[in-house]
């Protein structure tokens, strides 16, 4: 946007008012100015008794200089916002793709109205949301919205050093979290306690731990040790040269909140990531340019895609927004199915059923195209990833 | 876990009318400044002319003072240009600029990023939501919604909330059966409908002209054909031929391809190529950006496994209910590679931590995740799908190639 930017710069230059502003030609408004005074000049003259027509003479000609001097300037704020404008298409040289109506049907426009209306809840948007309800008439039952409500009340709470609504959560949903292996609860008691120690209240802190780290000592030994042996190190300025200076970063307390928020969406069954904003993330982030790309390949091969089947081309994804896992047989190629199961022989390696089942000799032995040994087609066990 | 690295390009394919926007809005600016300073300079242009006639023929006493008078009205033209000219820079045009330098900024702050992992980029995220969800309500009939997230996210500068208000006040009137409008709109963007060669403005006078044949006003429809769609007949010829043929139809007795002509739905058609051409203009796809988003997102992610009871992962969107609906309008996603991922630990196996397998039910999971779990129960294993317990010995190791 290097280019953009700069005739952008130049052309505020231009139209702004002040006079300082440089051109070629002068201002418009200091044109106008100076017309003014001529005209007022002009009257004067004519009212102490000077020849109108010599005063006229002089006054047509300053009208027609104004007149040229304002289209040139004129002329230079249209070159330049054409400029800009090029600029602008060059930086853009493909247009967004049209594509026949999506998501149109009633299913899947009151599909869209609920998603939208979650993603509004979830991120705390709650007026939008009332907002949004109330425009689509739609229905979206007072639990969520009270779960929702009640994340963002503990999210709050956290963000003012409040753990208090948040550890309350913790102990109701105990053994949803073990379950889990969460150490959410321990890190809230962990913030506390590193928070006391930092204010220099030595013997609150050591309450506090006293009171709440023993039930941790099965899960969280060494790091009880480790926040215990801290103590050695105070006040908390020599701390932070000390072996134990990691407790005095502030990603502590502050990784409480996202973390808490992942385990309130669990316990409701709800993803880790915001969706809509993965999802918008995926396709605004090159997922559209590469279909795009594809097609246009596919269109030049004359070899249409359909639609509804699947992509011709792979959209990479990063480790974060890999959620199951994928066998592509290393003989076929195919992805594996339901039909076609992926099949571990006896030497470990995987194949898809179809394939195993074309690499296998009469006498139902295959020979293992990944390495040396021989086994029955029959002993390769059905794996589930 | 460091990002992947930013698709600038991909990210900018969705961008161009965010700049488009506020750039045709400066040149109607531009256009409404040049119209104001064209009329009222020339007038004066042709006043001082005048005068310089007249004070060198009429007779000396008269002309000092109608000189004066004649000067005075001139004064007073070039002050109110000033005043309409500064008026308009303040209300309109400073604005408007305001916007473009912003949008301009806004989009040169996230070519500067790297890395998807950059909060900065985490952030500039967010407000791309947020503007597509403002678009998608504003292109659904939900200002209050736009509105809405416009106040609370402050991106008012980032949004064309007037765009589509006046794309409602148009087609409104349009619905009305008011053409009026939708030509005063023809007209502010001339220039720039005719280079595109859209055939809008043909199509409301041939509208207006149909609503005379059928109010029968034969006299009133020939001049107003003569006056307004003689002019395009290099492109519309036959329409214009099809227009002389209507008057002797009346709607009472109408046929075949005039029965269309008088066929009210025609202004529903109006509607949409009035919304067709403002959104070419501003180069707004006619599908919200929110919905493009959405099908290369859930197209990206989409597998046969987020519709099995089995399989599916709360994590992923595309297992949501709401999403997964929406999904099956989308293609599958397509892999050649395989992509092994732990159940238990939801992160991928590789290498480092490679897979292993019950022998009986043949289930997979890291060796990670296992030898955590052998560790808290002596050297013991359970899966948990399968209920197989077994010494951690015991486990097949999988080559997955």
């Amino acid at each position: 946007m290097d280019a953009p930017l700069k005739e952008l710069t130049k052309l505020e230059k231009l139209v702004s008012n002040s006079s300082a502003a440089k051109g070629k030609s002068p201002s418009i408004s200091d044109s106008l100015e100076s017309l003014l005074l001529s005209l007022k000049d002009a009257k004067q003259r004519i009212q102490a008794g000077a020849d109108a027509g010599e005063v006229c003479a002089g006054l047509s000609r300053t009208v027609d200089n104004t007149k040229k001097d304002v289209d040139d300037r004129q002329k230079e704020i249209y070159n330049s916002l054409a400029r800009f404008g090029k600029a602008l298409d060059k930086r853009f040289t493909t247009p967004l793709p049209s594509y026949s109506p999506l998501f149109s049907s009633p299913e899947s426009k009151a599909a869209l109205e609920r998603t939208i209306a979650q993603h509004f809840l979830r991120t705390g948007q709650f007026r939008t949301a009332e907002v949004f309800i109330e425009e689509s008439g739609i229905d979206i039952s007072p639990d969520m919205r009270e779960h929702f409500a009640e994340l963002h009340r503990i999210m709050s709470s956290l963000k003012e050093n409040d753990i208090g609504p948040a550890l309350e959560w913790t102990e109701r949903n105990r053994q949803f979290l073990s379950s889990r292996s969460s150490p959410l609860e321990f890190h809230l008691h962990r913030s506390q306690y590193i928070r006391l120690l930092l204010s220099s209240d030595y013997n609150a802190a050591l309450i506090y731990a006293r009171a709440n780290f023993k039930s941790f000592y099965g899960t969280h030994s060494s790091e009880i040790l480790r926040l215990m042996n801290c103590l050695a190190y105070l006040p908390p300025s020599r701390l932070q040269g000390s072996p134990y200076a990691d407790l005095t970063s502030p990603s502590l307390h502050t990784d409480l909140e996202p973390m808490f928020a992942k385990e309130y969406c669990a316990s409701l069954g709800m993803s880790r990531q915001v969706p809509l904003r993965v999802i918008g993330d995926i396709g605004g982030g090159g997922a559209l340019a590469r279909i795009e790309k594809g097609r246009k390949v596919m269109r030049e091969r004359k070899s249409e895609w359909s639609q509804s089947d699947e992509l011709p081309i792979e959209i990479p994804l990063g480790p974060e927004n890999r959620y199951h896992s994928i066998f592509a047989c290393p003989v076929s190629k195919e992805q594996s199915t339901e039909q076609n199961p992926p099949m571990m022989m006896v030497c470990g390696h995987v194949v898809t059923r179809d394939s195993l089942q074309k690499l296998s000799k009469a006498g139902g032995n295959v020979k293992c195209p990944y390495c040396p040994q021989e086994s029955l087609a029959s002993n390769a066990l059905r794996v589930y990833f | 876990m460091a990002g992947n690295k930013l698709n600038i390009e991909g990210v900018m394919l969705f961008e161009q009318p965010f700049t488009r926007v506020p750039y045709e809005n400066y040149r109607k600016v531009f256009r409404t400044s040049q119209k104001q300073i064209e009329k009222e300079l020339s007038a004066v242009q042709l006043s001082a002319s005048d005068l310089l006639k007249k004070s060198q023929t009429a007779g000396s006493e008269r002309k000092a003072d109608d000189s004066v008078k004649a000067i005075d009205a001139m004064i007073a033209r070039i002050e109110t240009l000033k005043r309409k000219l500064s008026d308009l820079h303040d209300s309109t045009g400073h604005p408007t600029l305001t916007v473009l330098r912003e949008r301009t900024q806004h989009l040169a702050a996230v070519e500067a990023l790297q890395n998807e992992a950059d909060p900065e980029f985490s952030r500039w995220a967010d407000t791309r939501l947020d503007r597509w969800l403002v678009d998608w309500s504003l292109r659904t009939g939900r200002e209050g919604t736009a509105r809405q997230i416009t106040q609370d996210r402050g991106i008012e500068k980032l949004v064309d909330i007037e765009l589509f208000t006046e794309i409602r006040r148009i087609e409104e009137a349009l619905k009305r059966r008011s053409c009026t409008e939708a030509l005063a709109w023809c007209s502010e963007n001339k220039a720039a409908l005719r280079k595109i060669k859209n055939p809008l403005e043909f199509e409301l006078r041939f509208q207006e002209f149909i609503e005379l044949a059928r109010a029968l006003k034969q006299d009133d429809a020939i001049a107003y054909q003569k006056k307004y769609l003689l002019g395009w007949q290099d492109t519309h010829l036959p329409q214009i031929t099809q227009a002389s043929a209507l008057l002797a139809v009346p709607p009472a007795r109408a046929f075949g391809p005039y029965k269309w002509l008088y066929d009210p739905l025609r202004w529903t058609t109006l509607v949409e190529s009035f919304r067709l051409s403002i959104y070419n203009l501003s180069t707004l796809p006619t599908e919200p950006l929110l919905h493009l988003g959405m099908y290369a997102g859930l197209a990206s992610l989409k597998l046969p496994a987020c519709y099995n009871h089995e399989t599916k992962n709360a994590d992923c969107p595309v297992c949501d209910p709401s999403l997964g609906h929406l999904a099956t309008d989308v293609p599958f996603s397509h892999h050649v590679n395989s992509t092994i991922v732990c159940r238990l630990t939801g992160r991928i196996i590789d290498e480092n931590n490679s897979p292993l397998a019950f022998p009986a039910s043949g289930q997979i999971y890291s060796r990670e995740a296992l030898e955590d779990m052998a560790a808290k129960n002596d050297g013991i294993v359970t899966c948990p799908r399968s209920n197989e317990r077994i010494p951690f010995e015991d486990l097949r190791k999988v080559y997955i190639s």
